[in-house]
């Protein structure tokens, strides 16, 4: 289970989060939605312990990460795995060498077998083809899905983490993004694996996720389902979702 | 910046110089990425330290011949060249020209990589960051600048002897001797002690300043001049330490 308990971080002066808390299962799909610096890459991000909050708790089943050293970080982080908005692809390793860097660094497979899967994982997400190409060789839709298999290379994560995973896409790229999320969170709760996406594109959000939270000033200001979502009273969602509708 | 946060940032400097070391004694190894910064940090830099050292050699021959001529003394150039180019000129010329190339080049690289997200993957790949990338570079500055200097110690005392015995006409064997003749373990002790410090420095400020860069284009500029200027700043402070330090241990007199 995940929990945040009142989590507060500020950037120098700048408080992104104030007093955050909500629950989440290992399998559920959320959705956090807002505008640009709304402090939702941050969310993923402390739930990594890859920053560390101000104040406030941080519990993953049951364990408080706030006060965990790196080394007793790896069992917590391995249960997770992120895709960042523009990949992080390593730009010196070819997609294989990408894909494959998680497995190597392990060391428990053969070449072969490390090969073998690097093309399955290449398969699944739809770009086998760009298996000799450099990141730099590579359009934004396919950076991600690398980034989605070589995350998925990296052990058997029970919830994915997704940040702006459709940003910055055409919609057709952007649509086949989405099923393969759909696709990698697939099955029924408890036995599926859970997906957060942090995105300020509502429909992209509504195709993956089951649970939408909206950040605004750094509190949680809208938490529920997609009914919800849509019927909210909140002048202020009202206005972020009509803007983005009408974009579209 | 207030004095807590130059502390705090004094203290995670000296955490993450001391973690570079020890993972120099803790498996995995990292061989592979150690040899590709040697490669990036010793033969990557071996042409410019050659230029660079030959250009010094020739404008310090030049210059000490002239004064020495002028007192009839000119047969000690090579002497005088020797001498401060293996103790302290060549150490210190060569740190420098090794701080602009290779700090940069690391504060650079590892900035882009924080900035790129690429070490927030690593950490969520269950990697030590500072042993897989901080340790193959600190490692490989520590060793190949000792090298460099070496070999550009041989280029400047090349520019010396070239402007001694074809510009100021004094015998090139009478200048080689004198070389020789200061070849003695203090002089050599000296300057080769220098260059093992100084690697070590550059590679961990600039580590340092690289994994600390934060906000953009902007930051990334920021962390690289910084590792620079830090780095050039703590060659010339600490040779004069060093050099202090030096005497006192061999017995040498000022």
């Amino acid at each position: 289970m995940i929990e945040f308990q009142d989590v507060t971080l500020a950037y120098n002066s700048n408080r992104v989060l104030d007093r955050v808390s909500f629950t989440a299962q290992f399998w559920d799909r959320l959705a956090f939605l807002g505008g640009s610096g709304e402090g939702k890459t941050t969310i993923l991000k402390l739930l990594l312990a890859l920053v560390r909050p101000d104040s406030g708790r941080i519990m993953i089943d049951g364990e408080d990460i706030t006060r965990l050293s790196e080394s007793q970080l790896r069992p917590i982080r391995r249960k997770f795995t992120i895709v960042f908005q523009e990949g992080a692809l390593f730009d010196s390793l070819s997609v294989r060498e990408n894909v494959a860097y998680c497995m190597r660094e392990q060391g428990a497979l053969s070449e072969e077998d490390i090969d073998e899967e690097v093309r399955n994982l290449l398969r699944k997400v739809g770009i086998e083809g760009a298996i000799d190409l450099m990141p730099e060789e590579l359009s934004g839709g396919m950076q991600r899905r690398a980034a989605i298999a070589r995350s998925m290379a990296a052990g058997e994560p029970r919830m994915m983490l997704y940040d702006e995973p459709t940003t910055g896409l055409d919609p057709l790229t952007a649509e086949n993004i989405g099923d393969l999320i759909s696709e990698l969170s697939a099955g029924e709760p408890p036995d599926r694996r859970g997906s957060i996406i942090v995105t300020h594109d509502v429909t992209a959000a509504a195709r993956v996720s089951e649970r939408f939270l909206y950040l605004k000033n750094g509190r949680i200001t809208f938490d529920g389902d997609l009914p919800g979502l849509l019927n909210t009273d909140d002048e202020e969602l009202k206005k972020f979702i009509d803007a983005l509708f009408l974009l579209r | 910046m207030n004095l807590r946060t130059l502390l705090a940032q004094a203290q995670d400097f000296y955490a993450l110089s001391a973690r570079s070391l020890l993972g120099i004694f803790h498996r995995p190894f990292r061989v592979r990425e150690t040899v590709e910064q040697m490669d990036y940090a010793g033969s990557g830099s071996v042409l410019i330290v050659i230029l660079v050292s030959l250009f010094i050699g020739m404008a310090l021959s030049l210059q000490i011949s002239t004064e020495l001529a002028a007192l009839g003394l000119k047969m000690y150039t090579g002497k005088i060249v020797g001498i401060a180019i293996i103790r302290e000129i060549g150490p210190v010329a060569i740190a420098l020209t090794f701080a602009g190339r290779v700090g940069s080049g690391m504060a650079s690289e590892l900035g882009s990589m924080v900035l790129g997200h690429q070490v927030d993957m690593l950490r969520v790949f269950g990697m030590d960051v500072v042993k897989k990338l901080v340790t193959p570079r600190v490692l490989s500055a520590t060793l190949m600048l000792p090298v460099l200097t070496v070999i550009g110690d041989g280029a400047a005392l090349f520019g010396g002897y070239y402007i001694a015995a074809f510009v100021s006409h004094q015998s090139g064997s009478f200048y080689w001797g004198q070389i020789a003749e200061i070849m003695n373990f203090n002089n050599i002790v000296s300057g080769l002690a220098k260059p093992f410090l100084f690697g070590f420095l550059i590679a961990t400020i600039s580590c340092y300043m690289g994994l600390a860069a934060r906000g953009g284009a902007r930051g990334l500029r920021q962390a690289t001049t910084t590792a620079v200027v830090l780095s050039i700043i703590m060659i010339i402070v600490t040779d004069f330490l060093l050099t202090q330090i030096l005497f006192l241990l061999l017995g040498m007199q000022a």
